[in-house]
């Protein structure tokens, strides 16, 4: 498990839902292939609409971008 | 114990008072029959749910089930009060299990489809397979939350969860116009304004008995030193509501002297009057010249109710420790209420118990609430009719 995984462990675990909007923009920032970046992205993406976070539109973007998401 | 599941003839109810019966046992007693009149009664009807007082702020989510099905009680992100079905059109989920607040949006703790406040469906995360979002098969736009009818009236949050009762403004018009003049702005008074009283009895019986003042010498007994049973009358209305009125209300005194501030603008006939409502089905109200309340009934089963209490003010700063006292006030009356409504259920499993009969001088709220019912239940039993060819 790397340190990112563990992380985003820690956070499930604690429900800190705005440290999951990172975590998993980090692990879309970093993934190695677009099919691992879109799940990611939507992960955040999920996290970010359920606690108003201020990146909510940016991520829905870059989804809608990468035709993941409507328009 | 008696168990009746076939209707009862109801036509004994439905005569003049002086010769009616009141409602069959199995009214009180028989799931079956609950079962039906909450389809009648409540669910076809515009029944009390809540107050808007318990959703505050925006975003504030209340899950409430009412006669078993899952509700959500929100105020949206723009402040309007809504009610919802509390679940996700993907699975049938509940989407909130406790009163909290959406910060963002309402999402399923199963697969996390989210919705807004609103109820539109925003989200719907790898439904089209990881990462893929969208699904030419999935119409968000036909997904929205399920949303109940509802309408806000003294701060009540009424129901039409059949969808199908006429406007309220219509269904409610003639008790509306009769308090036209409390038509004024409430203030709920807080957490020391409200309080719940469970009671092991069926929600009518919590109508009957509020709505007369026949047992108000022996039942409340500490009224008889400035409230007489002749200073009281009756308010019918067939087919609508019921209730009491007081021609000698005192107002509540703080220690040193103090009063509540008055709704502004009454007639002055509501200086020494208040009056006393059952909105059928299910909400029970009250109006004075410095304060008001409303009582939801929650029916939790056919022999368990929940009172759910909300004391009002015509101001919202009035005074914490006399809103304290008149809270404590009315609590002791409607636990005074207790022994007789849960008395009067377990009399309902007696099986020489024919309905009982009424004063026709002194039950004429209570015969009509009955009546009431009766006529609502025939119509809901009647074959609808045929279809034009």
């Amino acid at each position: 498990m790397n340190d990112l995984d563990a992380r985003l462990l820690a956070a499930h675990k604690a429900g800190d839902r705005q440290a999951l909007v990172a975590l998993y923009t980090e692990a879309a920032d970093g993934a190695s292939d677009p099919a691992a970046a879109g799940f990611f992205l939507t992960q955040a993406y999920v996290f970010a609409l359920d606690t108003g976070h201020p990146a909510a539109q940016h991520l829905r973007a870059r989804l809608v971008a990468d035709g993941r998401e409507e328009p | 114990m008696p168990r009746s599941s076939m209707p009862a003839d109801l036509s004994a109810v439905r005569r003049p008072i002086a010769e009616a019966n009141g409602l069959p046992n199995a009214h009180y007693t028989d799931p079956a029959v609950h079962a039906e009149e909450s389809r009648a009664l409540l669910i076809g009807q515009w029944a009390g749910l809540a107050v808007a007082a318990d959703v505050p702020e925006p975003g504030d989510a209340v899950p409430i089930t009412f006669l078993d099905i899952p509700l959500l009680l929100i105020r949206d992100r723009d402040g309007i009060v809504r009610v919802f079905q509390n679940i996700c059109r993907h699975r049938g989920m509940i989407l909130v299990e406790e009163p909290r607040k959406i910060e963002g949006a309402i999402r399923c703790p199963y697969h996390s489809w989210c919705y807004s406040t609103q109820g539109k469906l925003v989200s719907t995360p790898h439904v089209g397979g990881p990462g893929q979002n969208t699904h030419e098969g999935i119409k968000r736009d036909t997904l929205g939350l399920i949303e109940v009818r509802s309408h806000i009236w003294r701060d009540v949050v009424w129901v039409n969860i059949s969808g199908d009762a006429p406007a309220f403004e219509d269904a409610m018009a003639e008790v509306i116009a009769r308090w036209a003049e409390f038509d004024k702005p409430l203030f709920h008074g807080g957490d020391d304004s409200r309080f719940v009283l469970p009671v092991a009895c069926n929600w009518k019986l919590a109508v009957e008995n509020y709505c007369e003042s026949y047992h108000l010498p022996w039942v409340h007994p500490g009224l008889n030193s400035y409230s007489r049973l002749e200073d009281h009358y009756h308010i019918e209305s067939p087919g609508h509501f019921s209730g009491q009125g007081t021609l000698v209300y005192r107002q509540f005194h703080g220690a040193e002297g103090q009063v509540f501030p008055d709704f502004d603008g009454l007639d002055p006939k509501w200086q020494t009057a208040a009056e006393y409502i059952a909105a059928f089905p299910n909400v029970l109200l009250g109006v004075h010249r410095d304060h008001a309340f409303a009582i939801i009934l929650q029916p939790e089963a056919q022999d368990r109710t929940s009172e759910h209490v909300h004391l009002y003010y015509a101001r919202p700063d009035t005074d914490a420790a006399m809103r304290q006292q008149n809270t404590a006030l009315w609590k002791t009356v409607f636990e005074e209420d207790i022994f007789v409504v849960e008395g009067m259920q377990r009399g309902r499993h007696s099986p020489g118990f024919d309905g009982g009969r009424f004063s026709p001088v002194m039950d004429g709220p209570t015969h009509l609430f009955h009546d009431w019912v009766a006529g609502h239940l025939q119509a809901h039993r009647a074959p609808a009719p045929e279809a034009a060819e």
